[in-house]
């Protein structure tokens, strides 16, 4: 088993590069290795708990429940989350909220890192 | 080095990626950028796959997505599933950067 480390820094709601994210750990999980997510920009979006799941919008948090039950660890930047109004007490259980250095601190010991760059 | 670059758009980057130099080199083309395997402007191919020495792979899942088949894509270019990504970026690539 490797270790892939994701940082992603997408749009708003519907992101292409939100969804390709998850797809990706998905896989990656499916094939044995130990998956990280670093959630910044927009991509905060997820830090937010209790969102509607609309029929015609992409709705992540089912599955990104489901990834960490398998163990991928999810942080959002706790900065862009605060900018946005997302509070220690909106994120949804086993999502963690940390600064930059986490992220930074993963990239040096990962395996392999894909940083995904704004739509 | 071994390098994959993801393409993600139909946006023209070239700039950047004409100065990308690897010793091994695949690009893979996903969200809009699967446009570059499957349209042609003017008769010709994009020119992102006229980068000497890459190997292309184009995400099936966004090709089929935006309502192109196999069929369309161009003959340089692999139709890929997100777990032979994961392989690609795992087996066969050291580094990875997205444009």
């Amino acid at each position: 088993m490797a270790e892939l480390t994701l940082g992603v820094f997408p749009s708003l709601v519907g992101s292409m590069s939100l969804d390709f994210s998850f797809k990706l750990a998905e896989a990656a999980i499916a094939k044995g290795h130990k998956v990280n997510m670093w959630l910044s920009g927009n991509a905060v979006m997820m830090a937010k708990k209790g969102q509607k799941a609309f029929k015609d919008y992409s709705h992540l948090e089912k599955r990104m429940k489901e990834l960490m039950s398998k163990g991928m660890e999810i942080t959002v930047c706790e900065a862009c989350a605060e900018a946005r109004g997302y509070h220690k007490e909106d994120v949804p259980e086993g999502m963690k909220r940390a600064s930059m250095d986490w992220y930074l601190a993963k990239t040096v010991k990962t395996d392999r890192l894909l940083h995904i760059g704004g739509e | 080095m071994k390098l994959a670059v993801f393409l993600s758009d139909m946006r023209r980057t070239e700039d950047t990626y004409e100065r990308l130099k690897a010793d091994k080199l695949g690009v893979i083309l996903v969200e809009n950028g699967i446009y570059h395997a499957v349209i042609k402007e003017g008769g010709k191919e994009s020119p992102v796959l006229s980068k000497a020495g890459a190997t292309f792979y184009v995400l099936a899942d966004d090709v089929e997505t935006r309502g192109f088949t196999a069929a369309n894509v161009n003959p340089k270019v692999k139709l890929v599933n997100y777990g032979d990504i994961v392989d690609l970026i795992m087996n066969e690539y050291e580094k990875t950067a997205w444009l």
